[in-house]
């Protein structure tokens, strides 16, 4: 373990931590018409995929997550760029770093391979962990202090990417799961539960773990979601990021309906609950991180 | 219990073989192969949407009975062909730009088929160019988009402009999708809009001027 990535350990047992918020949306407030590949922008636009990086470090984000939710070969694919997983995930990983410096510390992002293991879609596990692997490395050689295998649904998914970055050499590894509410309590949209899914990445080898997204859930969800995680954990430190509220489209813009300050007087609760990193997802911006700041830093 | 509830049963919990089963007795007693899609395998798949909007069942539910319909519809298929009766339909369905979600738009898919629509499914992220392309080439009657994300809706829009603009005779335009309501269909001028895969078979034939 490099020294940075040692003394993120130590930070995580001494302190709550603050991760960043959504960069995807964040990106297309600059431009980044929606569907359209964000991971390019690594190289086409450097310079705005910086602005979001430095906005949410002068928030005072002690996490930055590298824009490559999509940079599997399989996401990649149908943008044209299949062949560019190493060139964009260690450019991208580069950048974070860069601006991060010894102030902040980068995750490597690692998102869903945009396909269904089988039985219940085509995808093998062997092509899959092989296409975590390409990213993962990518990510490593371009400076990434630990990997952030995120939003997922299935726990055998979450397994072939936390094994992937075991492999590749990541000594920290964080994963989030994605949580709906259901009658039988919060469900991945596979069914899996909290407390399933995090046992499984736990036997994988994750280090941190926890939820982020989630399909229509409330900040009070969020709270009573990372009590079942804490308890899930087995002292493993738990992150969330939940969405700043849900999409809307108003007047043809996306609109989030949680403001930076509600979103931010959530963080102390999810504290208080037992989390130790906070952070946002979908719809948070630079001003709920800051936002958020004050109330966990004091 | 009639074999057609024991069909529905059968699709609602994803058991194939049972589906199947069912399927070639019902065909072998007589039943139409539309009275099979129409009192069997769409009243079965109705309570699976129903079960997963309410959070009961999760994708996976989702995806076993799908498929225990398309093995049914694999049967019937050739049988409608068969028995002369010719699609007078011809319908285009995709899933707009940007979005990947094909489950429910393979649903409807299949609910289209099943009431003899020959159907075109261009698959997903479809270009508007892509639509109207396919469009003038089967000489559609229908065009179907689907989208489940906040983020394509414009592109949902953007396709049915284009598709408007080109002025095709007779094309008409039915839109759906999780984020869909029929406020917004009014809004960027589709000609229907439906909330599941149940009444899209209704909705495209009130469409098409039939009385469904
Ligand atoms: C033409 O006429 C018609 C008529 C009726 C029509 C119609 C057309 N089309 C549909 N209907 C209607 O009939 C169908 C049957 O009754 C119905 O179809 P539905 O499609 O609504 O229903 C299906 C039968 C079942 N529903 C589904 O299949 C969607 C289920 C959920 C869980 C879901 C899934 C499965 C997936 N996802 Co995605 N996903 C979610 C969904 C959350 C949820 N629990 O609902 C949703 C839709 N996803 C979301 C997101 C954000 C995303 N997803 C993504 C990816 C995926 C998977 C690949 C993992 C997978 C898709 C697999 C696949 N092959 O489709 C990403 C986008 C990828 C892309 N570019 O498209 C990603 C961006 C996640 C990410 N950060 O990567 C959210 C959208 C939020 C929003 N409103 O914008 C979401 C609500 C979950 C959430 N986080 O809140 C009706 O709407």
């Amino acid at each position: 373990m490099n020294a940075r990535t040692a003394l993120l350990r130590q930070e995580l047992a001494r302190r709550p931590l603050l991760c960043d918020g959504a960069t995807g949306t964040q990106l297309q407030l600059l431009g980044l018409a929606p569907g359209a590949c964000g991971e390019l922008w690594a190289v086409d636009h450097p310079e705005r995929l910086q602005q979001v990086h430095q906005a949410y470090l002068s928030a005072g984000a002690d996490l930055l997550t590298t824009n490559t939710f999509g940079g599997t070969a399989g996401v990649l694919g149908p943008h044209g760029a299949g062949g560019r997983v190493r060139e964009l995930n260690a450019a991208a990983a580069r950048l974070a770093r860069r601006i991060a410096g010894e102030r902040a510390w980068v995750l490597g992002d690692v998102g869903p391979f945009g396909g269904m293991l089988e039985p219940l879609g085509e995808s093998l596990p062997d092509d899959v962990a092989a296409a975590f692997r390409e990213q993962i490395t990518a990510l490593l050689e371009g400076g990434a202090d630990a990997i952030l295998v995120e939003t997922m649904s299935d726990p055998a998914e979450a397994v072939l990417a936390v094994a992937a970055a075991k492999a590749c050499g990541a000594a920290l590894v964080f994963v989030t799961f994605t949580f709906q509410q259901s009658p039988r309590g919060y469900r991945t949209m596979l069914g899996t539960s909290a407390a399933e899914a995090l046992a499984a990445v736990l036997a994988a080898g994750a280090d941190v773990v926890g939820a982020n997204c989630g399909t229509a859930l409330s900040l009070a969800d969020y709270e009573r979601l990372t009590a079942e995680l804490v308890a899930a954990a087995h002292g493993h430190p738990v992150i969330v990021q939940p969405n700043a509220g849900s999409p809307k489209l108003v007047d043809g813009k996306i609109c989030y309906d949680e403001s930076a300050a509600q979103f931010a007087e959530a963080a102390p609760r999810f504290l208080a609950a037992g989390a130790r990193i906070v952070g946002g997802c979908c719809g948070s911006t630079p001003a709920h991180i800051a936002a958020m700041a004050k109330l966990v830093r004091g | 219990m009639s074999l057609l509830t024991d069909l529905s049963i059968a699709v609602a919990a994803g058991k194939r073989p049972d589906t199947i089963r069912l399927t070639q007795e019902l065909l072998a007693g007589g039943t139409s192969p539309q009275d099979v899609v129409e009192q069997g395998l769409v009243p079965g798949m109705a309570v699976v949407g129903e079960q997963f909007r309410r959070n009961e069942i999760f994708v996976p539910e989702m995806l076993v009975a799908a498929r225990a319909m398309k093995e049914a519809l694999k049967l019937l298929e050739p049988l409608l062909a068969q028995a002369g009766i010719k699609p007078k339909y011809t319908v285009v369905i995709g899933t707009v730009q940007g979005d990947l979600h094909d489950i429910g738009k393979n649903l409807v898919s299949m609910m289209w088929k099943g009431a003899n629509f020959a159907v075109v499914d261009l698959g997903t992220n479809v270009s508007a160019e892509r639509y109207l392309a396919a469009a003038r080439e089967h000489n559609a009657h229908l065009v179907g988009l689907s989208a489940l994300l906040t983020t394509t809706m414009p592109a949902m829009k953007e396709t049915v402009r284009l598709l408007k603009a080109a002025n095709l005779p007779n094309v008409k335009i039915m839109v759906g999708g999780a984020p869909i309501t029929q406020a917004f269909a009014d809004e960027i001028g589709a000609d229907g809009y439906s909330a599941d895969a149940g009444s899209a078979v209704s909705t495209a034939l009130r469409l098409m001027g039939e009385a469904a």
